[in-house]
């Protein structure tokens, strides 16, 4: 492992920016180094290389073939369920390399020291060229160069399958080739490794063409649910230290209240607990589980701490957020695709339509609250085992806290429950306190949030609304389409441990911050209607909630979540459109089918009509009415295209008006994400995310009065239950000729949402132009 | 010294009589197939069979089940081995067939719940061989003290593991 030191200074700043690459690189030939990470031991200049990180311009630091044809690969990309890692990244590699699919054995995913690039759990497959693929890519390249030289075979003469080349009717197997041997190979990286989007691998290399594919598009095993399902996986809730304390953090009462005084252990109940605070950080430790917990509700209920009243409450958001809140600091974003000029359609149309569409906070609400355990070394090296869709980002972070530098940071990553984009910047919320008090008791330290703790102490999905104004003609075609989006900052990497304890952080959301911690609101849902001759994006965007009243300047901290942003801006989008075919007298799938040019758009269109027995015509239906105490039908449609993937949804719903009660009785989904790499591994995403989009739709919405979030817990935050779920069906379409895999199952969240408002209207001719469609305020829509 | 009959075997652990057997169970005796989810016995991650009942281990003092058969995720291969009368070595190297069914069918996701609905399954399992959609609905929501929850939403992928592990066992392998 390299050992050279970076300068103290800026810990976010570049480590291996791409002037030191050219500077030390160029064409450097380094020790493809099957037994490990060593740098070549000899005069050549190695590159600066944090310590504890890998050398990313080694080849073996991403992929190491071993002499019995085994092959390991490495990834900074952590799992969270999806599967990625242990399923297409061995399918791709396997494909560049003409290696089976068995033969990658081994997959290293997050843990800081021991992979190479850094960035989050999030686009995984990368638009087609993910990391790992172009690591694959250059590997196969110097291995033909070596047999050329081994064989005495010109390159372009020969040939490779599972794992042996072939030519001049010689044959060598990969493992034999490198046996000994060294690959003049230099992988080209850019980037920042411990920033959010890490390093990433530059150049083209040749690679395979899609018709040769043999391995992607299979239906591969995950090959972690076994060890999960079998009890042999070691999760980061499993790990146990020696010498490690336990410890629950006493979080202020409110989200901008200071600490007063601390409350104190009663020594006679539990003797073994500590209580620790720093700054407004309150923690306490104790060697068992069952005594720290109960010694933490002790001291919870002697601490006391200052007042405060500084948010709408959730009843007012709306109106805080119209009246208040200020959208003119950040600049107004416009997208791209915006066209023409709107305003004479607005003003002279056949038909208009003005509305605005409200969507509430939403949690992440992974199912096990937030946990880390750190251990803080005499010499400063500090070690966090933990679940993070970040972990390189993480360093970066814990070093700005402590002062330090990142190379004194090692992440260790385990599987955990599901973050949904939560942690995607670094940090999920125990890591940094973990750190604090494993620091302050010189003993390893393992917090564990409790389940109220990860309900109203951890980030949220920003709440949005958005103003449309749209025009359609004689035709029944939209003439002018103007959507203005309004959302606070939906991105707060702060640790919150930190931001409690007082140390240093990156700022709280502003206007002009790099990066994505920014109140500016950029256009997220590309717009896919493109027959439509005069359109206008706006976005707008502003500071948290609370976050500037906030003594602690805290408030509602907002996050990142499963189809971020653009879950906001399509659901209004989407309806919207529906509404538009209304006005129309249109059917609302056909109507998306006359306004689309984009052959794929229309494709998953016409697959979910299929699929779903779509009948077409006009919303609502004839006999659409919304009184009665029996369930009345409807069906609605939605339409997306997030990173190169295609998506369509027919929802087709109960309504019950005497109840307000919805329930989606089917739900089909068309996804056409170009190449499709694994079948039943995006299936069942795809299916999971159906799920959590009927819970966005229908029950999710995070309650807070002026004080802070009163949310605790699984009653007051309802997600879906197996009883919730409609028949879905999910119809995966393989579009070789795209010639790239697009992102697979994020998005299927967004889709629910819009369609099942269109479906309610379709059954009662009442538009809902609020998330969610709670009982209460259905039964309060068909009242009007 | 409280002493308890877990996946087959005697243990004997130090705790004070109300400490929640989950604790017990991950810290003392390292089983870890049940995860904390809330703490509440709102979500099911938990979940322990206690004399073949789905049980909540997060909300369950300790010195309450001592006397009482516990069966965790772990030793569900023995409990299935037990059950067919397989030899001590074919127990060894199998696994129960709600497990078999939970790879086969790629059910989980994130896979934290999956303790609570493989332990679901199996209470269901064993007292109905062949339970009908609506029944394996009503077993993971109205069945016990909360409905399973899982937030990565594989309840599709669940009630298809279900009917296989349902086919797997009817066949007896």
């Amino acid at each position: 492992m390299a050992t050279m030191s970076e300068k103290p200074g800026n810990v976010l700043a570049p480590t291996l920016s791409r002037r030191q690459f050219i500077k030390a690189g160029g064409v450097l030939v380094v020790g493809f180094s099957f037994a490990g990470t060593e740098l070549l031991k000899g005069e050549t200049k190695a590159p600066s290389v944090m310590r504890n990180s890998l050398d990313p311009t080694l080849a073996s630091s991403w992929i190491e073939i071993h002499p019995d044809n085994t092959i390991l690969i490495r990834t900074g990309k952590s799992d969270f369920g999806q599967g990625t890692t242990f399923t297409a990244y061995r399918q791709i590699v396997a494909d560049e390399l003409s290696v089976p699919f068995e033969a990658i054995t081994t997959v290293v995913a997050g843990s800081t020291d021991i992979t190479p690039d850094g960035s989050g759990a999030f686009d995984f497959l990368g638009h087609g060229t993910p990391n790992i693929r172009k690591a694959a890519a250059y590997t196969h390249q110097a291995l033909l160069d070596l047999a050329s030289e081994k064989l005495g075979v010109p390159k372009d003469k020969l040939s490779v399958k599972d794992g042996i080349v072939s030519g001049g009717g010689k044959t060598i197997s990969y493992g034999d080739l490198i046996k000994n041997q060294q690959l003049k190979l230099t992988i080209p990286v850019k980037g920042d490794l411990t920033s959010i989007m890490g390093l990433s691998i530059e150049g083209n290399p040749p690679m395979k063409p899609v018709s040769e594919y043999t391995v992607i598009g299979k239906s591969f095993k995950n090959s972690i649910i076994s060890s999960k399902v079998a009890a042999k996986e070691t999760w980061a809730t499993d790990v146990r230290l020696p010498g490690m304390l336990h410890a629950r953090v006493v979080h202020p009462k409110t989200l901008g209240s200071t600490l007063v005084s601390a409350g104190q252990v009663d020594k006679t109940k539990f003797p073994n607990s500590q209580v620790i605070v720093k700054g407004n950080l309150v923690g306490v430790v104790a060697p068992t589980e069952w005594e720290v917990i109960q010694a933490a509700d002790q001291v919870a209920d002697g601490t006391k701490w200052t007042e405060w009243k500084g948010l709408p409450g959730n009843a007012k958001l709306y109106q805080h957020l119209r009246e208040e809140a200020d959208w003119t600091s950040a600049p107004v974003v416009k997208s791209e695709d915006s066209k023409g000029d709107v305003s004479p359609q607005l003003a002279s149309a056949h038909k208009k339509l003005s509305a605005t569409y409200q969507l509430s906070y939403m949690k992440h609400a992974p199912i096990g609250p937030t946990m880390a355990v750190a251990d803080v070394k005499p010499d400063g090296t500090v070690h966090i085992h933990v679940h993070n869709q970040n972990p390189q980002a993480l360093r970066g972070e814990i070093a700005m806290m402590l002062g330090t530098t990142p190379d004194h940071v090692i992440v260790h990553s385990y599987p955990g429950p599901g973050h949904y984009g939560r942690s995607n910047g670094g940090n999920s919320g125990a890591e940094d306190e973990a750190v604090l008090l494993s620091q302050a008791v010189g003993k390893p330290v393992r917090v564990q949030w409790m389940r109220a703790d990860d309900m109203q102490w951890s980030t949220q999905a920003s709440a949005a609304f958005s103003d449309v104004k749209l025009a359609v003609d004689e035709k029944g075609k939209i003439a002018a389409y103007q959507i203005d989006h309004y959302m606070p900052a939906m991105q707060d990497d702060r640790p919150i441990g930190a931001v409690l304890a007082g140390l240093p952080t990156m700022a709280a959301p502003q206007v002009h911050s790099d990066g994505v911690t920014t109140t500016v609101n950029g256009i997220e849902d590309p717009w896919v209607y493109a027959q439509v001759p005069n359109l206008i994006e706006n976005g707008h965007g502003t500071f948290q909630v609370g976050q500037k009243a906030s003594p602690l300047a805290v408030g509602l901290r907002d996050h990142s979540m499963r189809t971020p942003g653009q879950f906001q801006q399509n659901y209004p989008r989407e309806l919207a459109i529906s509404e538009a075919a209304a006005l129309a007298g249109a059917d609302a799938l056909q109507f998306r089918i006359d306004h689309a040019n984009e052959e794929r758009a229309i494709g998953v269109l016409k697959s979910v009509r299929d699929a779903s027995g779509w009948d077409t015509r006009p919303s609502p239906r004839s006999d659409a009415k919304a009184i009665g105490s029996a369930p009345l039908r409807g069906r609605g449609v939605s339409l997306m295209l997030r990173s190169g993937t295609y998506w369509a949804c027919v929802c087709q719903i109960a309504v019950t008006p005497s109840t307000g009660v919805i329930v989606v009785e089917k739900y089909t989904i068309a996804v056409d994400p170009g190449i499709v790499v694994n079948p039943i591994q995006l299936k069942r995403n795809v299916e999971g995310g159906a799920v959590m989009g009927i819970g966005h739709a229908l029950f999710e919405e995070v309650a807070f009065d002026e004080s802070g979030i009163t949310t605790e817990d699984w009653l007051s935050y309802p997600i879906p239950t197996m009883a919730d779920i409609p028949e879905i069906k999910v119809v995966l379409l393989n579009n070789p000729k795209v010639g790239a895999y697009g992102g697979g199952s994020e998005a299927a969240n967004a889709l629910a949402a819009p369609a099942i408002a269109a479906a309610l209207h379709d059954a009662t001719g009442k538009i809902m132009r609020r998330l969610p469609m709670k009982p209460a305020y259905v039964q309060a829509l068909l009242k009007t | 010294m409280i002493t308890l009959n877990v996946n087959g075997a005697r243990r004997e652990v130090q705790a004070p009589a109300d400490t929640p057997l989950l604790y017990v169970l991950r810290n003392d005796l390292q089983l870890i197939g049940p995860q904390f989810g809330c703490g509440l016995a709102q979500c099911g991650a938990c979940a322990v069979l206690i004399d073949g009942k789905e049980t909540r281990s997060c909300v369950t003092p300790v010195a309450s089940v001592a006397s009482q058969e516990i069966t965790t995720l772990e030793g569900l291969p023995a409990r299935w081995a037990k059950q067919k009368g397989l030899s001590a070595e074919a127990a060894k190297n199998t696994l129960h067939p709600v497990q078999q069914a939970w790879i086969e069918e790629q059910t989980p996701q994130c896979g934290f719940c999956q303790n609570g609905m493989m332990i679901k399954a199996t209470e269901l399992l064993e007292s109905n061989a062949n339970p009908s959609l609506t029944q394996i609905k009503a077993a993971f929501t109205t069945s016990g003290i909360s409905p399973n929850l899982c937030r990565c939403g594989t309840y599709v992928a669940i009630i298809e593991a279900v009917k296989h592990a349902a086919e797997i066992m009817a066949k007896g392998r």
